[in-house]
């Protein structure tokens, strides 16, 4: 029989996948496993396997086609065997205006077993229960269709969104709230009306074109957020600088020992990291998010470090860094951002921060402001450690200065807590022995 | 207190020597304990410190070993019994099984029987199939005996005084391959109850439990998962029984996710009744993944190095079942 090739839904708030490419060409030789296909989703490029052993027929899908996660793109034959007729694969969705779409109904069969009974673990039979959900409704990833309680939590989710009725230019989905500890409120996303378009069309100038770049990708997915929080989160953007002199003395301390341990060198980005998530639980709306009407403390601090990869920004997530050592922040970062390079973090873990810390200070730039990366409350943006003349006992001394700038959602948090905060930090950054 | 660095063989030496030293009742008796040191030389210099009578050297008789101990406990001594090697209890079973620990139960508590069976237990010396099985599930299905496999030298110390002090018969196991493991123990002395797991490591997706060896290759596993973002938490249970029950089915009902380790065949294993604790205790509610085993082949262990490494769980097979049981549904 026929194997169905789907586009595979890898992120638990996926509704559509972009196609890149077919690794196979149509009629090709595969091997179930083999890489088949690559796609883009919000934020990565993976590549799926092939169902099954076959050849490969019918592969309708084409490059930047936006196609709903589950639609089928073609099938792996075995020899000799025709296409299936009836179910046409339908026509790629349009990718232009993105919309809200109802979640598409869950499949119910393949959670039941042969004696009809829906394959559930106990704990999310005991939610489905509490909450009067049916789980015959609901689709299981696990083996054999099971639910898991990560199902049940996407389900809720898919009922807590109402479609949007007039157009906009942000998708909901795409700020989802992270999924952190918290005193509980229902998770919604945010509805925002757009900012309304100019009253005349912006004229493009008059100049030769070099190459055109569809918006498309993780690059429409920045600009879409970005644009979102620009306009919807008044920015409060307040720096101090701090003396670095200890924390240089630190590093220098903990080197060698730390890369006997982790194989790696302790970067600056860590003692910050480790200094943000030491800090931060003392000042809760730094570590917040604003959903329907509420503001969520996070207890949990899901540390994002912006990172670059290829003219594209990229979120690696540090998950429950509150508890973390400066060895556990220095071998997270090596990995993540290794991964992040190679194109190889799971989409989990890149979303759902809490805080974000953006340092550009390799880049030789000494302060900036940064944009707040909803749905969280505030970004560090960290500068260059820069060699400044600073008085000290009526002499005029050399002293390594790193400016730091927090960029708050004033929705949600004033200027002194700001303020607090980063003052805070600086003493932290600047007596870091506990740190260690 | 004063702490330092010990191996684990110390460790069970200096609690023997410091029990010996507060209680005269307290003896060491076994196979070449005494002038040879012990096979594994965890009785070095006890000799020299206590004499041939407090340190006795026996005919090679795990029977007579087991007998002489049972009746001098009996008669109110706190023999230590050293069996060279787990595998040979098999000899001393009738009288551990039908004498040591029915007595008391027998004589209506009229008698107690306050001994300690010492045992290197475990695989991976290259000692194969008559020197290197971990028997613990034969002893935990008796009754009358207690059954404890601390995994640290810190524990080893405090967990041995206090197996010394209890008035039951306590198999005190031993893995071969933790006897150089070093760790900080303080030099008093000082005892842990038997009943009381600890967590070794904290995480948030999933459970190990874990005893003995598959201690320090469980964290080992758990610190490479971390680096893919994987968050274990490691129970040792330390004492099988009497069980802490308590700490393990928190630890699940917090995970939702439990992989239950150990060295011994997974059949008939000691993991089948944690797994059986833990589907009828209140963590049932909250699993959100079957209960998941991973223990040792149901083969002897064999010779050749790279077969007895296969035989048993080693820490990639760990790694291996850990991810695909956090990764599962998820």
């Amino acid at each position: 029989m026929a194997t169905e090739v789907i586009m595979p839904k890898v992120d638990m708030v996926m509704e559509t996948g972009t196609f890149v490419e077919w690794l196979v060409k149509e009629g090709g030789q595969v091997s179930k496993g083999d890489p088949l296909f690559v796609i883009m989703t919000d934020k990565a490029a993976i590549e799926a396997e092939a169902p099954a052993d076959g050849i490969l027929a019918g592969a309708t899908a084409k490059a930047d086609d936006v196609i709903p996660v589950t639609q089928v793109i073609g099938y792996i034959l075995a020899p000799g065997e025709a296409l299936p007729t009836q179910t046409a694969p339908q026509p790629a969705v349009a990718s232009a205006p993105a919309k809200v779409e109802a979640p598409e109904p869950a499949k119910p069969v393949e959670g039941a077993s042969e004696s009809g009974k829906v394959r559930a673990t106990p704990v999310a039979r005991k939610m489905a229960e509490a909450q009067g959900l049916d789980l015959s409704k609901i689709a299981g990833r696990g083996p054999l269709g099971r639910i898991h309680k990560a199902d049940i939590l996407a389900f809720q989710q898919t009922q807590t969104s109402e479609p949007l009725t007039a157009p906009v230019t942000i998708s909901a989905p795409i700020i989802s709230t992270p999924a952190a500890t918290t005193a509980p409120v229902a998770a919604a996303s945010p509805v925002i009306p757009a900012p309304a378009a100019p009253s005349a069309p912006i004229q493009l100038p008059d100049a030769r074109r070099k190459q055109v770049v569809p918006l498309s990708g993780p690059r429409k997915i920045i600009s879409e957020r970005m644009a979102y929080s620009a306009f919807t989160a008044p920015h409060i953007n307040l720096s101090l600088r701090v003396d670095m002199t200890e924390a240089i003395r630190l590093r220098e301390r903990v080197l060698e020992p730390l890369q006997a341990q982790t194989g790696q060198r302790v970067s600056y980005t860590a003692i910050l990291a480790r200094a943000v998530a030491t800090v931060l639980p003392r000042h809760p709306y730094l570590n917040a998010s604003l959903s329907d009407g509420n503001i969520i403390l996070w207890e949990d601090i899901h540390l994002g470090i912006a990172t670059s990869v290829e003219e594209n920004l990229i979120v690696p997530v540090i998950r429950e860094a509150q508890g973390r050592s400066l060895g556990q922040f220095v071998t997270a970062l090596a990995d993540l951002t290794e991964r992040a390079r190679n194109r190889r973090l799971k989409p989990t873990e890149m979303s759902g921060s809490t805080f974000t810390i953006s340092n550009l200070g390799m880049y030789g730039i000494e302060s900036f402001n940064a944009i707040i990366n909803p749905p969280e409350a505030a970004i560090l943006a960290v500068g260059k450690m820069v060699d400044t003349p600073v008085g000290q006992d009526g002499q005029v001394v050399l002293r390594p200065l790193m400016q730091i700038t927090a960029c708050a959602d004033h929705r949600i948090a004033d200027g002194a807590t700001v303020a607090r905060f980063l003052a805070d930090l600086k003493s932290t950054l600047e007596n870091p022995y506990l740190l260690i | 207190m004063t702490t330092r660095e010990i191996t684990y063989l110390e460790a069970v030496r200096e609690a023997m020597s410091q029990e010996m030293r507060r209680d005269k009742e307290v003896f060491l008796i076994g196979e070449d304990v005494g002038t040879y040191g012990g096979a594994f030389g965890v009785s070095k210099g006890m000799l020299e410190e206590f004499g041939a009578e407090r340190v006795r050297d026996t005919p090679i008789s795990e029977a007579a070993i087991a007998g002489a101990a049972t009746g001098a406990a009996l008669m109110g001594m706190r023999p230590i019994m050293e069996i060279m090697f787990m595998d040979f209890l098999t000899i001393s079973m009738n009288q551990l099984v039908n004498a040591s620990a029915k007595m008391r139960f027998m004589f209506g508590g009229k008698c107690s029987i306050p001994m300690v069976i010492r045992a290197p237990s475990g695989s991976g010396t290259g000692a194969a199939a008559q020197h290197s099985q971990s028997l613990e599930a034969w002893f935990i299905n008796v009754p009358g005996i207690k059954v404890v496999a601390p995994s640290t030298p810190y524990d080893a110390k405090g967990m041995l005084i206090t197996a010394i002090r209890d008035n039951n018969p306590v198999l005190f196991m031993e893995h071969k391959l933790l006897y150089r493991q070093k760790g900080p123990v303080p030099e008093e002395s000082y005892s842990i109850p038997l009943q009381s797991a600890e967590v070794k490591r904290q995480g948030r997706d999933l459970t190990i439990v874990a005893y003995s060896i598959m201690v320090p290759r469980a964290l080992e596993a758990a610190e490479k998962l971390a680096a893919e973002g994987i968050e274990v938490e490691v129970v040792d249970p330390r004492s099988l029984k009497p069980l802490d029950t308590e700490t393990i089915v928190r630890s699940v009902a917090k995970t939702g996710r439990v992989l239950i380790a150990h060295e011994s065949p997974v059949t008939g294993g000691f993991g089948g009744e944690l797994a059986a604790v833990i589907a009828g205790s209140e963590a049932f509610d909250f699993l959100d993944a079957p209960i998941c085993r991973l223990a040792g082949k149901n083969v002897p262990i064999p010779y050749n190095r790279t077969l007895e490494r296969a035989a048993v769980p080693q820490v990639e097979d760990l790694v291996a079942a850990a991810r695909s049981l956090a990764q599962e549904g998820r």
